[in-house]
């Protein structure tokens, strides 16, 4: 038996020092991806469900600056229930939460976060195998099952593409129009106060239903609106942690009929 | 040319030349669909945003469960020491083989983007369940490929053209016990993880559960073995090339038998632990798998067909004997297999679950794969079929001839002394 280079012994003390290592590794790295690095400023959105009227107009600025195929769309307007007779709408956007079930399960690490909270998608890495939209519990992930050619009939009446168009075979989210808030930073514009530097949905919006800003700066409009109002957030027993807040609608405001 | 056309002409009516024929109509039609696909994108399929995952993927799930055979073979002949079950090892390390290549044939179709494929071994987020399947398969892959290289090695045409080379891939079996290492722990890695793609999908509450890993795993040991055995029986009745030794069959498949036991315990209790209290998604993703549209496949193809009566079979001494008895259950583990993964895959599709709080009523969502779906796929398993029968025909893949020794334990009387070495 003594010549047998791999006996049964060695088998196993090899297969226990692997699954200690594996699991030494694993644990460290748990530990380590516990949330993202965190930056300067935070972004978040606020969506004050008592303005929201349903006119999409949201979505079809967004379609028309981020240049999204017609048949898709980054931000839907659902429908959700009704309050004494009046029907009541989700807008919904990424959430850009704070633990992206896409950014764990990418197999290439082409969904992942930035240090201001934004969850961007790299498109040149993706090899689009469609498991982030498998794992995105708000369905917020759109594919590009074909290319998407010819004009976009959203511009240039709801805006000018800010972005590159995706290519076939990736699938795209919204990115919080981060083109916007960049450049906006860069010319010393606030994210949130200046339309140039906010989300285009947030621009569009005929109500003022929707408020952007910085989580990190208690005077900003969300931070505000989250300290003076209730609010929710979509599946929030998930843990995901959206960005993307919501305020109910309230009785008193809605009058019947 | 004219030499070609005469021998396709004598052969094309035997039942090898019929068999090729059919065969090679399959993967012709799959040609044509994996051009279109990559032509025009995967529009031309009925994958959607709500079903993003199909029939390709069913495919790829299956092959690589059903190649779990040859790293379970493997571990039991060259771990355990159980030597003469060697000849099913090399039908299962081929099997395997070629059920790894069909997994990736279905990857590639199923990416948006196959030409960045490569990608995938290069950018690494570690903390991804398909990272990590990725690399296994990788890795074991080429596993697989040292371990297939002696069965190559016995090609005639190659040992009478290259001797050196082919002694040289022959070499490669002094390897086996390192490659069996090797083998078993990448597939206990990739085998169950595949599972836990599904388990760790918060998202899903149907699929969100610890057994999904462990379910896949002994899913795949089952289904692997089944088919290595299906497939050596096949094999000998219908080539003169293959050759069994049906009480090595035999034995596996009472073990065999006795693991589907161990199965069967897990689905109940996996099942039934799913019926109590209602959250939203699971219940009706539930109920569409025992009720609905999927409970055919779930109570037929999973259980009773898949699971329940192969057990009878395997573990009732006269049924298992009589090879016809045998080969039917280990066709209907194999069947059953398939199901579930079918089953797992698009259960947590169907029901589409709502995230609108004040509408939380559950959406339903239906697919059918379409005929460029059907057709690349049927191609896919027209293809492991074709490696099989030209390996058995050429490459003495199923041949209990070649271990000749049996190392049967000696029993021994008290105090009689044994003459030996």
């Amino acid at each position: 038996m003594t010549q047998n280079k791999f006996n049964r012994r060695d088998f196993i003390k090899l297969s226990a020092v692997g699954l200690a290592a594996a699991a030494g590794a694993r644990l460290i790295e748990e530990v380590q991806a516990s949330g993202a690095e965190k930056g300067k400023h935070q972004w978040a959105m606020v969506i004050n469900q008592s303005k929201c009227t349903g006119c999409e107009q949201c979505s079809l600025a967004c379609n028309a600056n981020n240049d999204i195929n017609p048949a898709m769309r980054w931000n839907k307007v659902l429908k959700d229930g009704t309050v004494k007779g009046n029907q009541v709408y989700v807008p919904r956007p990424c959430m850009q939460c704070e633990n992206a079930p896409c950014v764990e399960v990418c197999p290439v690490g082409a969904s992942y976060y930035r240090d201001d909270g934004i969850v961007m998608m790299d498109y040149e890495k993706c090899i689009g195998c469609r498991y982030c939209q498998v794992a995105c519990p708000y369905d917020a992930r759109v594919f590009n099952w074909e290319s998407f050619e010819g004009e976009n009939p959203y511009v240039p009446e709801w805006g000018d593409p800010e972005v590159e168009r995706r290519p076939r075979g990736v699938p795209e989210k919204c990115s919080f129009c981060y083109q916007r808030i960049d450049r906006g930073l860069e010319l010393g514009l606030v994210p949130g106060e200046d339309p140039a530097a906010t989300p285009v949905c947030v621009v569009a919006c005929p109500t003022g239903a929707r408020i952007f800003g910085d989580l990190n700066d208690p005077n900003s409009k969300v931070s505000q609106a989250l300290r003076e109002n209730p609010s929710y957030r979509l599946r929030e027993n998930l843990g995901t942690k959206p960005r993307v807040y919501y305020l109910p609608v309230k009785d008193n405001v809605i009058t019947e009929g | 040319m004219k030499t070609i056309i005469k021998t396709i002409r004598e052969n094309i009516f035997t039942p090898w030349g019929l068999w090729l024929a059919i065969l090679g109509l399959f993967l012709f039609s799959a040609l044509i669909a994996g051009i279109a696909v990559f032509w025009k994108g995967l529009v031309i399929t009925n994958l959607t945003d709500l079903v993003p995952w199909g029939l390709w993927i069913t495919i790829d799930l299956s092959a690589i469960a059903l190649a779990a055979g040859a790293f379970s073979m493997c571990a039991i002949v060259y771990l355990f020491g159980l030597k003469r079950y060697e000849p099913l090892a090399r039908t299962a390390t081929f099997i395997g083989f070629t059920g790894y290549s069909m997994a990736m044939m279905a990857l590639l179709l199923d990416i948006g983007r196959p030409d960045r494929f490569w990608k995938s071994f290069v950018f690494w987020n570690t903390h991804s369940l398909l990272w990590e399947v990725t690399m296994c398969v990788l890795l074991y892959f080429t596993v697989l490929l040292l371990e297939v290289m002696p069965i190559f090695a016995s090609f005639d045409w190659l040992r009478n053209k290259y001797p050196k080379l082919a002694a040289k891939m022959e070499h490669m079996h002094h390897y086996a016990p390192v490659l069996a290492i090797f083998g078993l722990a990448l597939s206990s890695l990739h085998q169950s993880s595949l599972g836990a793609v599904y388990g760790v999908i918060k998202a899903r509450p149907i699929w969100y559960r610890p057994e999904m890993s462990v379910l896949f795993m002994f899913t795949a040991i089952l289904g692997g073995v089944s088919l290595t055995l299906l497939a050596s029986m096949l094999a000998a009745r219908l080539t003169s090339k293959a050759r069994i030794n049906d009480m090595l069959i035999e034995r596996v498949s009472q073990v065999l038998g006795y693991m589907m036991i161990g199965y069967l315990y897990w689905r109940f209790w996996d099942w039934l632990a799913q019926t109590y209290t209602y959250e939203p998604g699971r219940t009706e993703a539930f109920e569409i798998l025992t009720k609905g549209q999927l409970s055919f496949n779930f109570w037929f193809g999973e259980m009773l067909f898949g699971a329940l009566l192969p057990t009878i079979i395997l573990l009732y001494k006269p049924l298992r004997q009589a090879p016809l008895w045998r080969m039917l259950a280990f066709a209907m583990i194999v069947g059953g297999v398939v199901a579930f993964r079918f089953d797992t895959n698009i259960v947590g599709f169907l029901a589409v679950i709502p995230y609108i709080p004040g509408d939380m009523a559950v959406q339903y969502t239906t697919y059918t794969p379409s005929f460029v779906e059907w057709a690349a796929g049927l191609g896919i398993i027209a293809f492991g079929l074709l490696a099989f029968s030209v390996g058995a025909k050429y490459l003495r893949i199923v041949d209990h001839r070649l271990v000749s020794e049996e190392h049967e334990p000696v029993m021994v009387k008290a105090g009689e002394v044994v003459a030996g070495d």
